[in-house]
């Protein structure tokens, strides 16, 4: 039996001394469009980014095909949130896009025809092979997001990680993003997708995972995303674990 | 000269007299454009990486270091001199890093602190030199405000070694240095040694603020760092044109600088080098193709009357 | 530059003779010149202590920083113009200049052509080289020098006096005492809106709090601060004054209006203290202020009371300490629960710090020697009962709450049976429920 794609073994993350993410236990066999889905402050964006060592975890392991990050890190690709950049950075929609070339590339080392080559092709993936010369800024959101996604392409990865994709974004954006995705699962990658939007979580995911600072629920959507389990997920038992957070907190400040 | 007119006026007055410049003041003027251009490539990374009042703590800083190198050996040649500075700068560097990763204090009080702690240390060396009647201590005063007319030949070519050496480095690391600038959280998920970039970025400017400490002073050298890439700007797009630009209009300032100083010896470089390059700023605001307030107040005019 | 004019010293004049005596007889001959030195600065460090609090709340020590480099120009005009140097004339220059230069900040990184970083860094640094410039050009006119602005001369303001009700008092006084008294009134004035406006400006701004006026009135009032402490430590050094003791203030306390009192009295405690050193070891009185304020700094930053990474280290030893003594307490409760079923003897401590932990709760009571080895004390029993109860008691909520199969919960309980207090344990009690025994089957001790 071959290691999972994705795994995460009793992960915990706490931000300064108050734990966010409870002991996530969750693991993915095979490519699909996996969404993690959950309430806002439930610690969907902290999960990604303590499986990218982005955050550091108090407890637990997160593995890639059984291996740790520093393995197979050329494998993983990374498309985070929107606002994180500085629209006003002298670089053009194709300099971004090569940018996912770096990593391969290594230090030191100047892209080169082969990479301009793949960077076109990305950006014709996503349509926007129109804007290759145009400075970031002067994009829509909903283009905007897709130069993040080509970048994440050109990072030829085998399990691609996205946070929130989809917020802000057009509706034809969005239909040209999931296309694109739906396209790398059927290729054989696995999409994980930090998801805000109950309504087209049912209509595009395989798998969800249902999270509230903890695993509630994981699986198939279908089965997954029933009343009862959103209700222990967008009105549960949340108290519990703000007291503990705190307690533990404030222990770790007084013993 | 009359009373009352400043030297600036009466050297213009008399312009044709400059013409027939000493070679020394030429070469020199070559090492220190180099600083001026290796000021400008540095400073524009450190602009993209919105690092650019990391020079000022180092340059602060720096001066405390050339009072305590001073008093360590007893020599005041160049090399010893910036050695310290360099020393002390990356001393302070360090010491703002330590203190945003464990204090409460936040980044721009942190830097605040660092910078006026190391200089007023350093002041209290120098004066401590100067009031018991060391001799040559009086010179350590140049380095708050620049004095380029005192270089020699080798302390030039030593300026211009550094400026290269930090250009090259600049120029090999680009693609590392403009990735981690523009999206840090990707870089470090693709791998990346975000930190140990930045440390290195640090510590061009460190460099590059130091080997400007004579030609512009300890005080106003953050502006050579910081006022030609943001005038290179408004005229590109592109991070390698940023650069050449930010490296050129370095140099401009920076020989204007040692011009006028040379004619003017009373008159502090720094000043001068900052005015100059202020000038081309505002020119870059004001004229620039794309973002040039003028020319987009005509493309508005123009479009109004297109439309009427 | 910094000469400390110990051999200058002339007698006073008139100024209140009893204080005179006083200065004299623990200072020395001149001591009435020192005393004036230091009460100006202490006067000058108080106030910009104040203003500063407010600046580094905001996040706004950038901006005291361009505004003590920019109003140089500022100044220069106005003592070009016929202005006395601490006058009205070059005050209301300062103010002027230092409202301009945060209109033409603001300005310049609108354009969206530029950071705010760089924007305040291009004004200021060009604001101050045209200010140097001036001084330079006009030299032979006016009464400033460069080494001056840099540093400062505070070692000559009492040798410049003026007649007032009879006594001669340092014009450089006169004017730090009518600056702070201005500036404290203005605050006592003022408090509740900057206050609110530092900590929340948009909220302050739909309550009908003026934010853009609150925060002019606070660049005035750092430009003001400033002026005042240009003569004292000159203009690189006023950072210092602004920054400095309002970050020190800021490690000590969490209240605002604490932190003010505070940061104003580290200013004039510095201020004194670095006079006196300056004199000791005849050196820049500016500089060794400068250097005294890091020294507050950096204690504060190791022993402050909550946050001090001295602090900070013992702590953690005393957590890791306790933890230690727990777990092993633990140890003993349970090798006592298998000791009925089976002879498992009590695990002996074999690392020296496993010793160590054992001989201190056998001097705490908590263990103690009997026959077989070494047995828990019914003080140690009650300690160790709640600690295994924490950890039962939590696997027991996972194995409910969580998708967890049972082996993944031994770890997560055993991180957090140190920190759970008795009533979170009562909270997680009554969310699975009274049970006897957790999901392993183990019982779960009752609280003590």
């Amino acid at each position: 039996m071959s290691a999972p794609l994705l795994e995460f073994h009793d992960v915990t993350v706490a931000y300064g001394r108050r734990p966010v993410l409870w002991n996530i236990d969750l693991t993915i066999d095979h490519a699909c469009l996996f969404g993690i889905i959950g309430p806002n402050g439930a610690g969907k964006s902290t999960l990604l980014k303590a499986a990218l060592g982005l955050v550091p975890t108090t407890g637990g392991t997160v593995t890639f095909f059984g291996r740790p990050l520093a393995d197979g890190r050329r494998r993983v690709g990374y498309v985070p949130q929107r606002e994180t950049v500085d629209w006003d950075f002298p670089v053009t929609v194709g300099d971004v896009v090569l940018m996912g070339t770096y990593a391969r590339l290594g230090w030191f080392r100047r892209p080169g025809r082969g990479e301009r080559r793949l960077a076109r092709e990305c950006l014709a993936r996503v349509g926007l092979e129109d804007v290759a010369d145009r400075q970031i800024g002067r994009l829509s959101g909903g283009q905007q997001q897709r130069v993040f996604l080509a970048r994440a392409l050109a990072q030829e990865a085998d399990v691609y990680l996205l946070d929130e994709p989809l917020a802000g974004v057009d509706a034809r954006s969005q239909e040209t993003i999931f296309e694109v995705l739906a396209a790398l699962r059927d290729s054989g990658r696995l999409v994980v997708v930090v998801h805000h939007d109950l309504r087209t979580a049912a209509a595009w995911f395989d798998r969800v995972a249902l999270i509230d600072r903890r695993l509630v629920a994981t699986g198939p959507t279908a089965t997954v995303l029933t009343p009862e389990n959103l209700e222990r997920t967008y009105a549960g038992q949340i108290e519990l674990l703000d007291e503990l957070g705190r307690a533990v907190a404030a222990r770790r400040r007084t013993p | 000269m009359m009373s009352g007119i400043p030297d600036v006026v009466c050297c213009v007055a008399t312009a044709p007299a400059w013409l027939a410049v000493p070679p020394n003041t030429v070469v020199v003027a070559a090492g220190v454009a180099a600083v001026g251009v290796a000021a400008g490539v540095i400073g524009s990374l450190a602009v993209l990486r919105k690092r650019a009042l990391a020079g000022d703590a180092a340059a602060h800083a720096a001066l405390a270091g050339v009072a305590l190198a001073f008093l360590a050996t007893g020599r005041r040649d160049l090399p010893v001199l910036l050695g310290g500075g360099l020393l002390a700068a990356l001393a302070a560097l360090g010491v703002l890093v330590l203190l945003r990763r464990y204090t409460r204090t936040r980044d721009d009080a942190a830097t605040a602190i660092v910078l006026s702690v190391s200089f007023g240390c350093g002041i209290a060396l120098v004066a401590g030199l100067t009031s018991r009647g060391v001799p040559d201590a009086a010179g350590l005063e140049h380095f708050l405000l620049g004095h380029t007319a005192a270089l020699t030949v080798a302390d030039a070519a030593l300026l211009a070694t550094v400026s290269a050496a930090a250009v090259v480095v600049a120029v090999v690391g680009l693609k590392e240095a403009t990735l981690v600038a523009f999206d840090p959280g990707f870089a470090a998920a693709s791998g990346w040694p975000v930190a140990a970039i930045d440390y290195c970025l640090v510590g061009l400017v460190a460099a590059m603020v130091i080997v400007g400490l004579p030609a512009a002073g300890a005080v106003l050298v953050t502006a050579l760092v910081v006022i030609p890439p943001v005038a290179a700007r408004q005229w590109t797009d592109r991070v390698p044109t940023m650069l050449l630009l930010a490296g050129l209009i370095g140099l401009a300032a920076a020989v204007f600088g040692v011009a006028a100083s040379a004619l003017v010896p009373r008159l502090a470089t720094g000043p001068l080098v900052v005015l100059a390059a202020a000038t081309l700023l505002a020119v870059s605001l004001l004229a620039a193709p794309e973002r040039g307030l003028l020319p987009r107040a005509w493309r508005r005019r123009s479009a109004r009357r297109g439309a009427a | 530059m910094g000469r400390f004019p110990l051999a200058q010293l002339a007698p006073m004049g008139d100024a209140g003779e009893g204080v005179q005596h006083l200065a004299e007889r623990l200072l020395g001959p001149g001591g009435g010149m020192h005393a004036w030195a230091m009460a100006t600065a202490a006067l000058v460090a108080a106030a910009c202590g104040l203003v500063g609090t407010l600046l580094v709340v905001r996040r706004m020590s950038l901006v005291g920083d361009a505004i003590s480099h920019a109003v140089l120009p500022g100044i220069v005009v106005a003592v070009l113009a016929g202005g006395r140097p601490g006058g009205p004339l070059v005050l209301a220059a300062a103010v002027a200049t230092a409202l301009a230069t945060v209109w033409l900040t603001e300005r310049l990184t609108a354009t969206g052509r530029m950071a705010e970083d760089a924007s305040a860094g291009v004004v200021f640094t060009t604001m101050f080289a045209g200010g140097v410039l001036l001084v330079t050009a006009f030299a032979s006119r006016i009464d400033l020098d460069p080494g001056c602005i840099l540093h400062g001369v505070l070692e000559l303001v009492p040798f410049d006096t003026v007649a007032v009700a009879g006594h001669e008092v340092p014009r450089g006084f006169l004017t730090a005492s009518a600056v702070c008294a201005g500036l404290a009134l203005a605050a006592v004035v003022t408090w509740k809106l900057q206050v609110f406006t530092a900590f929340d400006p948009e909220a302050a701004a739909a309550a009908g709090i003026p934010v853009r006026g609150v925060t002019a009135g606070l660049m005035a009032a750092t430009a003001l601060a400033t002026v005042a402490s240009f003569e004292v430590v000159g203009a690189i050094l006023v950072v210092a004054l602004l920054v400095v003791p309002a970050a020190t203030a800021e490690l000590l306390t969490h209240r605002l209006h604490r932190m003010a009192v505070l940061a104003a009295g580290l200013g004039g405690c510095a201020a004194v203290l670095g006079y006196l050193a300056a004199w000791r070891l005849a050196t820049s009185a500016a500089g060794m202020i400068a250097v005294v304020l890091g020294l507050q700094y950096a204690a504060a930053v190791c022993f402050a009371p909550e946050d001090g990474l001295v602090i900070r280290g013992l702590r953690r030893l005393a957590l890791a300490w306790r933890v230690a003594c727990e777990d092993r307490l633990a140890a003993y409760w349970r090798a006592e629960e298998t000791r009925d079923r089976c002879t498992r003897p009590v695990p002996v401590a074999t690392t020296g710090a496993g010793r160590f932990v054992d001989a201190w709760l056998a001097a705490t009571g908590r263990i103690a020697r009997g026959p077989g080895g070494r047995l828990l004390t019914a003080r140690g029993r009650e300690q160790a009962d709640t600690v295994v109860r924490s950890h039962r008691l939590w696997e027991s909520w996972l194995g409910r709450h969580a998708e967890l199969p049972s082996d993944h919960l031994h770890p997560p309980a055993e991180w957090i049976e140190h920190h759970l207090g008795a009533d979170v344990r009562r909270r997680i009690e009554a969310e699975v429920g009274a049970r006897a025994r957790d999901p392993h089957g183990r019982p779960i001790p009752p609280e003590p």
